[in-house]
């Protein structure tokens, strides 16, 4: 229950910083910040009372839902590739344009 | 089952091939012929079967939808390499690679595997939107990028939610528990997924990065992504609607989008970003008539093949004209484009306006066969907008100095055009109706009328910025959680 808590204020954290901030960078963060909420999220689904990691060889007894595990290290990849890629576009903008101000690399050109 | 899986897995293999190889565009053409094999093989269908059997496969169904989609995808990916097939670089690669990724998009059932085949599909599209590294383009594609990003997180969470409290990711097996939305959990669930699926299917108030990416796309993107990759968001509505009981929810983001991006189009003066906001705006059939559901549930599916055809024809007439002239304003295209490129812009305009003897009026048919009053009133003001927004293309349609464009793609979409509508008054009742072709051409007339009285008319329109579009993606989420709550 706490580490869903913690998940939502992640994503709502990542979400004011991604609308609050000017700078691209900035947003970013705030974006993946929002990511991992949603990633810590699955994590938490996966939880039972009383269960070990969800691990081949750790003994017997009640495992973690291995499933959302599964999702999570795709959801993971995902959100790195698009970090990447975004932080390439990030760098061709100050390169063009030489700001990373979102008011300024609006205005029309 | 297999032989779609086969398509899908051969068409990615050649894309990545195509990086190796030259010409690049060959595998394109081997991609293209690998899935239209494919696509003759598993045609009319398949029942859902799982991948890797046993409970833990991958749902995979070969639905009217997954049918639609792959014989536009690969029509208008054909259309594009005629185009574009000068271009060199990883272009061509990652273009086969997007078109595979939507394929595969679409015949999946399970809520996990559309998450990672729309993010593989907003990936791709994002390295193509900027392309050509123009400024304007990357940063149209930056938004595109964060706007995907945020839909896809509230999708995320909507997953954690309904397995958590259903236990099963296959969409068909959600549908058949029949629990309903009465379970708050799983209303909130659904209404983060549709949500997050909104977002990534560029509508209206909840994905506002579709008319600046679209836009300034180079021309065969542009091309690709309103006729193919905006229907993948579609798509995944169409499969969260059959497993969830949330068509009033979609009947009204349909009215909303319908609208919405009618008002923005009718002042926008880029003809690109023209283009994109009547994409959104045509939307809105789409999704009013997966809303509905029952007969309207075959006419949103033509609806959406229809669009994809004349809408790629529109831009891809556009961005020929905008490649001959070096000129991106309606105003100042008038009198310039070749004539290969005003047939072009000509044949998608009469399409989109609904005329007979094309594509649009034979989906529009199908949509508008068995609506309520009320219903059909919605989309005959929707057609009329529509019309009015086509009058403002009449100008350009008056063809200049000799071009330079080869006009190979714009000759496959206007005969495939012609083709779905011949089909359409083949196999589609009451097309021949005086009274349907009285209304098609009242519809047009109607709004020619609209635009010469909107003509002088300008309304402060407030301008998209990201910031807006990220806290109205955010409160419309909201909104459609806390509606799909009331409606549960």
């Amino acid at each position: 229950m706490a580490a869903c808590a913690l998940a939502i204020a992640l994503v709502g954290l990542g979400f004011w910083t991604l609308i609050r901030r000017r700078n691209v960078i900035w947003k970013l963060l705030g974006l993946n910040v929002a990511a991992g909420g949603a990633i810590l999220f699955l994590v938490a689904i996966a939880h039972r009372p009383g269960a070990h990691p969800a691990i081949v060889g750790l003994g017997p007894g009640p495992t973690a839902d291995p499933l959302p595990h599964a999702l999570v290290l795709t959801a993971i990849v995902i959100h790195f590739a698009t970090l990447a890629l975004s932080l390439v576009y990030v760098i061709v903008l100050t390169e063009r344009r030489h700001s990373q101000d979102v008011h300024k690399l609006e205005e029309d050109r | 089952m297999t032989l779609a899986i086969g398509g899908v897995v051969l068409y990615l293999a050649l894309g990545v091939i195509g990086f190796l190889v030259r010409p690049q565009w060959i595998c394109g053409v081997l991609a293209i012929l690998a899935g239209s094999v494919s696509l003759a093989l598993w045609a009319p269908g398949f029942p859902e079967e799982a991948l890797g059997g046993g409970g833990w496969g991958i749902p995979v169904a070969g639905d009217p939808w997954a049918l639609g989609m792959w014989a536009l995808a690969l029509v208008v990916h054909g259309a594009v390499l005629l185009h574009e097939r000068a271009r060199p670089g990883a272009f061509h690669p990652v273009l086969t690679l997007l078109v595979g990724s939507c394929l595969a998009a679409v015949v999946s059932g399970d809520l996990f595997n559309l998450y990672v085949t729309l993010e593989l599909v907003s990936l791709l599209s994002f390295i193509l939107v900027g392309y050509e590294g123009q400024p304007r383009a990357v940063w149209a594609g930056l938004q595109y990028l964060i706007l995907a990003t945020v839909g896809m997180t509230l999708y995320l969470l909507g997953v954690g939610l309904v397995y958590g409290k259903l236990g099963t990711l296959s969409l068909s097996a959600i549908a058949a528990l029949g629990r309903g939305l009465s379970d708050p959990a799983v209303a909130i669930g659904a209404g983060l997924l549709v949500a997050g699926a909104a977002i990534k299917g560029g509508v209206f108030l909840f994905g506002l990065w579709l008319p600046p990416a679209h836009g300034y796309a180079p021309t065969g993107v542009s091309v690709v992504l309103s006729a193919v990759v905006v229907k993948t968001g579609v798509v995944a509505l169409a499969r969260l609607a059959a497993a969830f009981p949330v068509g009033p929810i979609l009947v009204a983001i349909g009215i909303l989008t319908g609208f919405g991006g009618l008002v923005y189009a009718l002042w926008e003066r880029d003809l690109k970003v023209f283009l994109a906001f009547s994409t959104v705006s045509q939307l809105g059939y789409i999704l009013i008539g997966l809303g509905l559901g029952g007969q309207a549930l075959l006419g949103a599916i033509l609806y959406a093949v229809a669009h994809g055809l004349f809408k790629g024809l529109l831009f891809l007439a556009a961005g020929q004209a905008i490649e001959e002239t070096g000129e991106r304003e309606i105003a100042s295209l008038v009198g310039r484009l070749s004539w290969p490129t005003a047939l072009g812009l000509a044949v998608g305009t009469w399409a989109i306006a609904g005329l007979p003897p094309l594509a649009g009026f034979a989906a529009k048919g199908a949509l508008t066969a068995d609506l309520s009053p009320m219903a059909r009133a919605v989309l005959g003001a929707l057609s009329v907008g529509t019309a009015a927004l086509c009058a403002r293309l009449i100008p350009l349609l008056r063809p200049g100095p000799k071009g330079t464009a080869s006009p190979g793609g714009v000759t496959v979409l206007i005969v495939s055009l012609v083709g779905f509508g011949l089909w359409g008054f083949l196999r589609l009742p009451g097309l021949l109706a005086p009274g349907k072709w009285a209304e098609a051409v009242g519809e047009a007339l109607g709004g020619y009328g609209l635009y010469l009285l909107l003509r002088r008319v300008r309304p402060p329109l407030p301008r998209i910025t990201l910031d807006r579009a990220t806290v109205l993606a955010l409160l419309g989420a909201t909104a459609l959680v806390a509606g799909i709550l009331l409606l549960g």
